[in-house]
């Protein structure tokens, strides 16, 4: 079930009791009619999630009613999955379909240089995997662009990575020169080559939050 | 020639095998095959402009963007707005420049007194030349004509960048009322006088 975007920085989603929507704690704006919170002493990622630094503390939204969410004024963008996987930093997340399953994944698919990726962009070794058929609401400084990808190859700033959809490759490259070790390079030593065939959500800030 | 995009908080550079340069660690993405290099402080004019810029306070650092594709750029969420110049002049507070193209040229002014009391600096950028400048903002920028017989008054704080042939007076309106705090909370005003287009943003800085 779809989440209904109030303005760019607002969803409201509708939970009944087959489809109860797990949110970041506190994120709950308002609410109609008869929905209870209840948190979740697991975090997004499940039980596995425990000290790996990957976790948000979430909430289960139950009953039958809409609700508004919506955090620190942080624009809100609405990815849609179907039966794919999105790949995202746990405290990106918003909301999400309870239904959609969700997976703590070590960033191992490229090894060391993988490792060194996450460590070098502050994002940690972990990652949170949400797969299955729902609405997945993500949290973005700026608000998220998407780039689809088709076999091609595109660079991203680590820092403006928010997440992607599909089969992706994501492999850090750093072209640290002379100038950078002195102060004067580019400001872009560090970057993410993506490829593959999937859609990559980039925001329009190198903020983090 | 590289054409210069915005799309609300993102510019979109495209290039044809030629270069832009934009404010230092900026893009968010590209596609394509581009190279980043740093241009240093981006002034044409060397150690003269290099010095103007260290005294007043000045401080721009560009890269290169050069080869085939398209560049994101993007800095804190802030608005963009690309301004067309044709053998113009844009002055403008350096933190608010996102890229150039090529053909316009930078360069350091002296912006007088101003600068003391808004805390910007002595100095300002000016832009000349023909060619895309792309300008950020907190908020949506606002364009304010101002005609002659028709002067404009904005927030120091709120001062973007100005376009044609004004005349820029700091106005003061400290009287005893600010001694004693009991002011309106708007001590110093710009005042343009002329022909021209004034840029402001939403936001106080």
């Amino acid at each position: 079930m779809a989440f209904e975007v109030v303005n760019k920085k607002v969803v409201r989603a509708q939970v009944s009791q087959q489809s109860p929507v797990l949110a970041r704690r506190g994120a709950m704006l308002g609410y109609t009619g008869q929905v209870t919170f209840r948190p979740l002493s697991r975090s997004a990622g499940g039980g596995g999630a425990y000290g790996t630094g990957e976790s948000a503390s979430m909430m289960a939204s139950e009953g039958s009613g809409s609700v508004l969410y919506g955090h620190k004024g942080l624009y809100v963008s609405v990815i849609e999955l179907t039966g794919d996987s999105l790949t995202v930093e746990a405290d990106r997340l918003l909301a999400y379909d309870a239904n959609l399953q969700t997976s703590v994944e070590m960033i191992v698919q490229g090894g060391v240089r993988a490792a060194v990726r996450g460590v070098a962009t502050g994002q940690g070794m972990y990652t949170t995997r949400i797969s299955g058929h729902g609405s997945v609401a993500v949290l973005s400084h700026g608000g998220t662009f998407p780039l689809q990808l088709t076999g091609e190859t595109v660079g991203v700033d680590p820092q403006a990575y928010v997440g992607h959809v599909g089969a992706l490759n994501i492999d850090l490259k750093a072209s640290v020169g002379m100038r950078d070790l002195v102060g004067r390079g580019a400001g872009e030593a560090f970057q993410l080559h993506v490829s593959g065939h999937g859609t990559v959500y980039v925001q329009a800030s190198e903020k983090r939050f | 020639m590289a054409v210069l995009t915005a799309s609300k908080r993102v510019l979109h550079a495209d290039l044809e095998g030629d270069s832009v340069r934009a404010a230092s660690g900026s893009m968010v993405s590209y596609t394509g095959k581009v190279d980043f290099k740093s241009a240093g402080m981006g002034a044409t004019g060397g150690f003269r402009a290099a010095l103007k810029r260290g005294v007043g306070g000045e401080s721009l650092s560009l890269m290169t963007c050069a080869g085939v594709g398209r560049v994101y750029l993007a800095q804190d969420a802030m608005d963009v707005t690309v301004v067309e110049l044709t053998n113009d002049r844009l002055m403008i507070e350096s933190e608010h420049i996102l890229a150039v193209t090529d053909g316009l040229q930078l360069d350091v002014q002296f912006a007088g007194l101003r600068g003391m009391h808004t805390g910007q600096g002595l100095a300002t950028t000016s832009v000349t030349g023909t060619g895309q400048c792309a300008i950020i903002s907190e908020g949506p920028l606002i364009a304010l004509a101002v005609t002659p017989g028709q002067p404009l008054v904005v927030d120091p704080d709120a001062y973007v960048a100005g376009t044609g042939q004004t005349q820029m007076t700091l106005v003061s309106g400290v009287s005893w009322r600010s001694m004693v705090g009991e002011d309106g909370g708007e001590p110093y005003s710009l005042r343009f006088e002329g022909q021209g287009i004034v840029y402001i943003q939403p936001a106080e800085r």
